[in-house]
């Protein structure tokens, strides 16, 4: 009993001995610069007098706020958020259910998914930027060809922001997909004979066997993805520069010209521990839920 | 002999180390214009032994890169390059050495160059902090074998009862744009996207009207008949005589759809008119010209001036050295052949060379360009000025804003940057 307390210890020891140069690192490169952004969001911190001699309290927070801009953002990265991760989930899960079944050329479909999701985001940006020129790019040539009116993509007010959720879901669906599949690959197989037997139809194994043992994977999988699209910034870095008006103005970007452009580092930070917070909300909501599932 | 051959390999070295013990390094904007600096540097080096390290990035790494080097007390660059934007904020906040001194002592003489290029990118409240480098004041830049054909000639004649030429001011300029939008040819193309390019080319538009951004004692004056008027028709061009989606055009993709022939004109930066005689890139090479944005009345311009300076930071290494390498680069001889390659001149005494004349035609345009053309507001903000009146204009074009709301909403911000820099009291 003695032996196996001390063992324990050993253990544990050599545990915090193997992870502490990672903990250091994580500390040094994740904690410290939140508590940095956090003790700035409350001085009056800018560029032009980059010092913490004035305390400004709630100050940089309440302006934020009150900032009907990055209200606007707040909600449209909302929107955003919501309207890629669905349709990215939906597309996503469709194809790795299909990929699922199949057997053979598995590695080559993987590899064709891949590609886009391989690719950094400023490339992604330009490229779309040049196939969606409204009159010299090849999308609305190719649609001229088959008898449409040409699109105004980034131009107008209504379709830019469809547009960057369009790039989006092009970019990034393939994480969804491979995610999922893994998700799909681990799952038993026995239940599904169990079913079959029971002359359970396929839609009824669906709905009764593979997402309910799918959802602990599937809520991680939104979760990192929500994380991801919250923070989306080189598309419209690279497409819209939040235009044309205020369309695409996602507080990521928002954020970024508060601190680079206006130069008030303060109020960004305290931007930043808004959105921090917001996401807090929803990470702690969903893996309460997750927990509640198992 | 192995010895010996190793003793004269390290005496070389030595000596050679000896000789080009001075560098001067200076981090610069991946521009035509650092490239031409760049083939006179051997030159410079012969002559006073001093080596050059040019670090040259994109402009959008600039400022990132810029900022904790000014900051340090001893940072890495002996010189650097400036944007108008940033004049104010480095000014401000005390990362310049002013250049008087050293002026004085080598009779460096800086009334050589265009006035309003001293104003934009050489003095701040009397101090010397730059050496204009290069400008890039915008023009008016429109096609030549349009204006000449007959049938145009004739049409427009009927149309509107003018003759059909180069437009002497902004009203004839605004005919000429409908007048063009026929047949699948647009008369304008714009760059509407937020923030720099819209705000850029939109200004134009409010000094042709005969608007300005403030006056003397900074207090806005954007909400006025004339900032209306050019919003509107800023906004008519856009939305009615521009190619689908130039609201969201940067000036790259602007300057595509001149040179594919598809706009009869398009105001933009003066480096496009060596662009658009490229046929790498242009199937109109030969058939552009460039002049200054038409004002008010014939004669009167209207283009926005925009440039950068050489300046030395406080926390440069070797301030001497910097300043060697400042007044060489700035000397009329290395001046000249800098724009005898292509380059933008800030001297007038290079614009007026008879050389530089000779090889280029519209050098007398350019400099007309300049010497009409009005300043954006320099001051600690002007950063944040571009991105409030790219947000208000793009909302005003996407029709999301009256112009009225849009400038209103400008002024009201403008007039809060300026008070908060001390400019308006």
């Amino acid at each position: 009993m003695n032996q196996s307390k001390t063992m324990e210890a050993a253990d544990r020891r050599f545990g915090w001995f193997m992870s502490a140069p990672s903990l250091a690192l994580l500390l040094a490169v994740i904690l410290f610069p939140v508590f940095w952004a956090l003790f700035t969001s409350v001085h009056d911190y800018t560029l032009i007098a980059p010092n913490f001699d004035t305390f400004t309290g709630a100050e940089n927070y309440i302006s934020a706020i009150q900032d009907p801009a990055f209200r606007h953002s707040l909600g449209l990265t909302a929107f955003f958020v919501a309207a890629v991760v669905l349709f990215e989930f939906l597309l996503g899960f469709i194809v790795a259910l299909m990929l699922n079944s199949v057997e053979r050329f598995k590695p080559i479909y993987y590899g064709i998914l891949l590609c886009p999701l391989l690719m950094n985001p400023v490339i992604v940006g330009l490229i779309w930027r040049m196939f969606l020129h409204p009159s010299l790019g090849i999308v609305n040539y190719l649609l001229t060809v088959v008898g449409f009116e040409p699109v105004n993509w980034l131009g107008s007010t209504q379709m830019a922001i469809w547009t960057i959720i369009m790039v989006d879901i092009w970019h990034q669906v393939s994480f969804m997909i491979v995610l999922l599949l893994a998700g799909l690959s681990a799952m038993p197989k026995e239940p599904y004979e169990a079913a079959r037997v029971d002359g359970a139809r396929v839609y009824q194994s669906f709905f009764y066997i593979t997402l309910p043992l799918m959802m602990p994977v599937i809520i991680v999988t939104l979760l990192i993805r929500m994380i991801f699209a919250v923070k989306t910034y080189d598309l419209i870095y690279i497409m819209t520069r939040g235009g044309p008006g205020v369309a695409t103005d996602l507080v990521s970007y928002s954020i970024y010209r508060t601190a680079f452009v206006s130069l008030n580092v303060g109020e960004a930070s305290a931007m930043s521990a808004i959105l921090l917070g917001f996401i807090l909300l929803l990470t702690v909501y969903l893996y309460r839920y997750m927990r509640s599932l198992t | 002999m192995l010895k010996q051959s190793l003793l004269s390999l390290a005496l070389a070295t030595g000596l050679s180390t000896a000789a080009h013990a001075e560098s001067v390094n200076i981090l610069m904007e991946g521009v035509p214009d650092t490239e031409y600096v760049k083939t006179l540097l051997p030159e410079f080096t012969k002559e006073t032994g001093i080596e050059v390290n040019l670090e040259v990035v994109n402009y959008a790494e600039m400022h990132t890169k810029l900022v904790p080097q000014l900051l340090a007390s001893k940072g890495s660059y002996s010189a650097i390059v400036v944007d108008f934007y940033w004049v104010g904020e480095f000014t401000k906040a005390g990362w310049l050495a002013p250049l008087d001194d050293m002026i004085k002592a080598d009779n460096f003489d800086t009334s050589v160059y265009v006035p309003k290029m001293m104003d934009l990118v050489g003095q701040v409240d009397g101090v010397t902090y730059m050496l204009p480098f290069y400008n890039y004041a915008m023009g008016l830049l429109y096609r030549t074998d349009l204006l000449e054909d007959e049938a145009n000639k004739a049409a427009y004649l009927e149309a509107t009862g003018m003759e059909l030429a180069p437009p002497k001011t902004w009203g004839e300029y605004l005919e000429q744009v409908k007048f063009f939008t026929k047949d699948g040819m647009h008369g304008v193309v714009n760059q509407g996207l937020r923030p720099d390019p819209i705000a850029m080319e939109w200004s134009n538009y409010l000094f042709a009207n005969g608007g300005e951004f403030h006056d003397a004692d900074w207090n806005a004056t954007l909400n006025t008949p004339a900032g209306v008027a050019a919003l509107e028709q800023y906004k008519t061009n856009v939305n009615e005589y521009g190619p689908l989606g130039s609201a969201s055009f940067s000036f790259d993709e602007a300057f595509n759809v001149m040179a594919q022939g598809q706009a009869y004109s398009y105001i933009t930066y003066n480096f496009f008119r060596t662009a658009i005689d490229d046929p790498s890139q242009s199937t109109v090479a030969g058939k552009v010209e460039i002049m200054p944005v038409p004002g008010q009345e014939p004669g009167v311009g209207a283009s926005l001036n925009g440039a950068w300076g050489w300046a030395i930071p406080k926390s440069s290494p070797n301030p001497e050295a910097a300043w060697t390498f400042l007044k060489w680069v700035e000397s009329k001889k290395i001046a000249k052949e800098r724009a005898m390659q292509g380059g933008s001149p800030t001297r007038i005494d290079v614009f007026d060379d008879a050389d530089l004349n000779a090889k280029f035609d519209y050098m007398g345009a350019m400099k007309d360009m300049l010497l009409t053309s009005h300043n954006f507001p320099v001051f600690t903000y002007t950063p944040q000025l571009v991105e409030v009146l790219g947000r208000e204009l793009s909302l005003a074009v996407a029709d999301e804003a009256t112009p009225a709301d849009a400038l209103a909403a400008v002024e009201a911000e403008m007039n809060e940057l300026a008070k908060k820099d001390g400019k308006q009291k």
